[in-house]
């Protein structure tokens, strides 16, 4: 892995938080609180609109990492990493309708022992600007350091 | 939405939630095409064979998605989760049953913050696997 890579950010990504796609990651996480899965429900709890479960980010961050780990100039080999970390900071609960932003960045980039890290930051914002939730993923690459 | 715990009622080093869910295959196929991560380690046995497990093995994120699940009832308002960072550390296999746990470290009165020890856990053959460890939570209750 090309450590020197550490702070490099790439594109923008945008992604809007779908209804019908909170509905679906609700069915497969087996998410029952009528707040994820109804607005009415939620409005009646005091919130503005149905809420999206705390870890639905992972959706967009999905689509963010793609071209970090896709990166030639990183030289990551996909096959060998897994899921090691992952951090959410909230400053509010992701809702429906929220049209997000964010910009990925390699946070950290690190051999310890023969395994290699690498960490992929991206601060979520919604269309104000401000910063719903800053979410970190840390991939183990097994066995890959050194090489 | 009221909170369902009170920050007077809680004591560092008690248990705070227990919440278990047996991992259907069919649920991690739902979960591959709900978070858009297709990786084949959780979808194709053979694959998964192929990279030494005895077949496929859920997401990673699917047991932290528990495991929020639990903090998210026990606390009552999603709104009072405010940090939360786990490191998985075991897989987990289809038809085993998950437990989301979670324990109170710290209490502070005058910020409302309370941090929490989380884990899931798995019993495999008698022995307690643990799939998500060394994690912690912090929630806001005032």
């Amino acid at each position: 892995m090309n450590y020197a890579l550490k702070g490099k950010t790439y594109q923008e990504v945008s992604f809007t938080v779908d209804r019908d796609r909170v509905l679906q990651f609700c069915d497969a996480i087996g998410e029952d609180n009528p707040i994820f899965r109804d607005p009415a429900a939620a409005k009646e709890a005091g919130y503005d609109e149905q809420l999206a479960p705390p870890t639905f980010p992972t959706v967009m961050q999905i689509m963010t990492s793609g071209q970090v780990v896709m990166d030639e100039d990183l030289g990551l080999n996909y096959m060998m990493v897994v899921h090691a970390e992952q951090e959410y900071e909230y400053r509010r609960p992701l809702m429906v309708g929220d049209e997000l932003t964010a910009v990925p960045r390699i946070a950290d980039a690190y051999a310890r022992g023969s395994n290699e890290f690498l960490v992929i930051e991206a601060e979520i914002k919604d269309r104000s600007g401000e910063t719903v939730v800053v979410a970190r993923s840390t991939l183990l690459s097994r066995g890959t350091a050194g090489g | 939405m009221e909170p369902r715990v009170r920050i007077e009622d809680l004591r560092a080093g008690e248990d705070a939630f227990s919440l278990s869910k047996v991992v259907k295959r069919e649920d991690v196929k739902a979960y591959a095409d709900a978070s858009g991560d297709q990786n084949p380690l959780h979808q194709d046995d053979n694959f998964a064979r192929s990279v030494g497990f005895p077949g496929i093995i859920a997401h990673g994120m699917f047991s932290m998605a528990h495991l929020t699940t639990a903090i998210t009832d026990w606390v009552g308002d999603p709104r009072a989760l405010k940090r939360i960072k786990v490191q998985f550390r075991a897989p987990v296999f289809m038809d085993e049953t998950l437990v989301a746990r979670g324990r109170i470290d710290q209490v502070d009165l005058s910020s409302g913050n309370v941090t929490l020890s989380v884990w899931a856990e798995v019993d495999r053959a008698g022995e307690r696997q643990l799939p998500v460890k060394n994690s912690q939570a912090e929630v806001e209750l005032s």
